[in-house]
């Protein structure tokens, strides 16, 4: 009998920016190559009820920064649901803007302050003028470990401390101009501002959290999948990390 | 003092004017208005002779063109003298360079009727030079992610401008477009019933869109283009009308389409279900200018859109159908796959998703393919799929793959050279091909190809 992994994708028609359904359905690709039995429950509607303890991943896409209030108030509405889900060491991920459900507060341009679920410590705030470029950086629990997107940035993330980011910039802005840190972590609770959509065009990193989901639950790791499952992938990741390299000589 | 600088700005406009008609033919459209806007920021607002009331300006992410085109048509059509950016440049500049076209050496507008396209980023700025009483919003959807982010950044600037002196014209169908309808009390709505091309979104991955008003599911009940149909929001109850003041309904497609709209049946030369929302704003806007159907139906069977957005290249035995797209406008690309799909046909389908390269920094963004339903193209007959691309072209064919398109049917460039794609094509005995790329690239192709057929003949 095969493992389950299921995947709790919230509010999809709310969160919806930036084709990031394909994050789900890279999910359902990889873990199924993976051998494991994948579930998508979609909570389209903030009427419709969380099942925290059926969820292996919560996932929230990215979508537009008004957004995130309503996001907030909602998961709050759980009480302690999610911190317990988060402590638990299963894997919750915010993706672009969304990350601003994940951190401590947003102050937007009018002055009004977003307030976050404060899972992972940092501000963020709306910048004057949108930023677009390609994404390029490498993991902090393991260094040879690169992610290659792209980023829309609306919002500048000020981490509290620097040890929280989930990953170092090669290339691009990441979560302000001035640090070098991109997203941020707790745990396996994670926000990135890698756009792409990021698991689909990083796998690898797909397969990663898929078994962190796994760890959490009490199982053993999947089987790894093959390389070459991934062929186009890592094709696609040299061919912009030369066009990335022609912009930067 | 003021008078002289807009006289000198005006009159060094006009000189660049005839010297673009002379020398420089494409760069006319906006780069006299543009200088004389930089001699004097508010230079557009100093011509004298125009009447606010018989101002309209069209916005909206698409059909913006389409739609001022129809109306500039249609009033021009019905006897009257219209002042108008034809040309797409849609900015500061091109309306000025409009106003300098058509106004005497003093900058008095020679033209009774007004009809401006307006960039959803430029509106603010040219709204508070001349403030138009009607301002239309065709749609407001996922667009340029570089320059405008996410839709709500629009609408937030679109707010400041929306008054209670303006009469809004609003695609009822469109939820972000209908939720202006707060901000004045003088809104026609405008829009299209449902026709045999609408459809409904009901597979797992389908989504929809944030209320404009409250954040909950929107949920549409059908879709007439992509995005665009009969809503209502799952939270607080926000929907389209019941009775829309001008509403096609009974359309019928074919060469010469046509739609009943308040008790008039209009005849039509264009057949695709996007056109119909543009035909139905325009007959809004000119009704309000006192046109009468029967003077619009006369200009609509004349009417011809200028810089369509389908184009056709021959190569050696095939015929390539180039559909030209908005760069990262996830709706026009939709709408091209919708056309390929109407073709029966075998084919084959070349995709160049290229790289941005509008401004710095370059980049390669392709998400906005996976807003748009890929999944379809099986059904579609197509034989082959060739994707080509410096950097891009193995992500768009990884859509595809995602979308359960056979991998073994799909032929990966990464590459955008002419004789690459060309002699990629020489390899497929279809001469059906269908093309969507930038339209730089088209123009590229275009030349190469033209040069192939001269060497053949």
């Amino acid at each position: 009998m095969n493992k389950t992994l299921n995947i709790t994708w919230l509010y999809p028609d709310l969160l919806n920016l930036h084709g990031d359904r394909g994050n789900i359905m890279a999910f359902e690709r990889i873990g199924k190559k993976m051998g494991l039995d994948v579930n998508v429950n979609r909570v389209d509607t903030f009427s419709q009820p969380i099942d925290f303890e059926n969820s292996d991943i919560i996932f929230m896409n990215a979508g537009e920064l008004k957004s995130v209030k309503s996001v907030v108030e909602n998961i709050k509405k759980y009480g302690n649901a999610i911190y317990d889900f988060i402590e638990s060491g299963k894997p919750v991920i915010a993706i672009g803007t969304t990350g601003a459900v994940m951190i401590d507060k947003t102050i937007r341009s009018d002055g009004s302050v977003i307030e976050g679920l404060g899972v992972i410590h940092a501000e963020a705030t709306e910048r004057k003028a949108i930023y677009g470029d390609d994404l390029h950086f490498c993991l902090n629990e393991d260094k040879d470990f690169e992610l290659m997107a792209v980023q829309i940035h609306l919002i500048d993330f000020t981490l509290k401390d620097k040890k929280d980011a989930l990953g170092t910039l090669i290339y691009g802005k990441g979560n302000n101009d001035n640090d070098m840190t991109e997203g941020g972590k707790y745990k396996n609770a994670i926000f990135t501002n890698a756009l792409g959509p990021v698991f689909v065009k990083n796998p690898w990193y797909t397969e990663k959290i898929i078994n962190e989901a796994l760890k959490a639950k009490g199982e053993t790791p999947a089987e790894p999948v093959e390389e070459s499952f991934y062929s186009l992938e890592r094709n696609s990741f040299k061919a912009i990390h030369s066009f990335i390299k022609q912009k930067t000589e | 003092m003021k008078k002289m600088k807009f006289l000198l700005a005006l009159w060094i406009g006009k000189a660049l004017m005839l010297f673009c008609n002379l020398f420089a033919k494409g760069r006319g459209t906006n780069m006299p208005g543009a200088n004389s806007n930089r001699i004097m920021p508010d230079f557009i607002g100093q011509f004298t002779g125009i009447d606010t009331d018989k101002v309209v300006f069209i916005t909206g992410t698409n059909g913006k063109s389409t739609a001022n085109n129809m109306v500039v048509h249609a009033l021009k059509n019905a006897g009257k003298t219209v002042c108008s950016n034809l040309e797409g440049a849609n900015m500061i500049g091109g309306i000025a360079t409009a106003l300098i076209r058509n106004s005497t050496l003093f900058g008095k507008v020679k033209t009774e009727y007004f009809s401006f396209e307006i960039d959803e980023r430029s509106l603010e700025h040219i709204y508070k030079h001349i403030p138009a009483s009607k301002i239309c919003i065709t749609n407001l959807q996922k667009d340029q992610v570089q320059r405008n982010g996410e839709p709500d950044y629009i609408v937030q600037k679109f707010r400041k401008v929306f008054n209670p002196n303006v009469t809004l014209f609003l695609n009822d169908g469109e939820p972000r477009a209908k939720s202006f309808e707060d901000l004045t009390e003088k809104v026609v709505y405008y829009g299209v019933s449902k026709t045999k091309y609408s459809f409904v979104k009901d597979k797992f991955y389908d989504v929809t869109m944030p209320c404009p008003k409250c954040n909950d599911k929107i949920v549409f009940d059908y879709y007439n283009v992509d995005n665009v149909g009969k809503f209502h929001c799952s939270g607080c109850g926000f929907s389209s009308e019941d009775k829309v003041d001008f509403y096609a309904e009974n359309v019928e497609f074919s060469d010469h389409s046509s739609f009943d709209c308040n008790g008039f049946r209009f005849t039509v030369t264009n057949n695709e279900p996007f056109y119909i929302f543009n035909y139905a704003l325009c007959i809004a806007v000119c009704n309000s200018f006192g046109i009468s159907n029967k003077e619009l139906q006369k200009g609509f069977l004349n009417f011809k859109n200028i810089g369509g957005r389908m184009e056709t290249l021959k190569y050696k035995t095939k015929t390539l159908k180039y559909i030209r797209i908005k760069q990262e406008n996830p709706e026009t690309l939709q709408t091209a796959l919708d056309y390929i799909a109407k073709d029966p046909n075998e084919k084959i389908l070349m995709m160049g998703l290229e790289e941005l390269k509008d401004f710095e920094p370059y980049y390669t963004n392709t998400f906005y393919a996976f807003d748009v339903d890929f999944e379809s193209l099986k059904n579609y007959n197509i034989k082959k799929y060739i994707c080509f691309s410096e950097a891009v072209a193995y992500d768009t064919a990884n859509r595809m793959i995602y979308a359960g398109i056979n991998p073994d049917d799909i032929a990966v460039l990464p590459n955008d050279s002419d004789e690459a794609i060309l002699s990629e094509l020489d390899k497929t005995d279809i001469d059906n091909v269908y093309l969507i790329t930038w339209l730089k690239k088209y123009n590229e192709l275009e030349k190469s190809t033209q040069q192939y057929n001269k060497g053949e003949n």
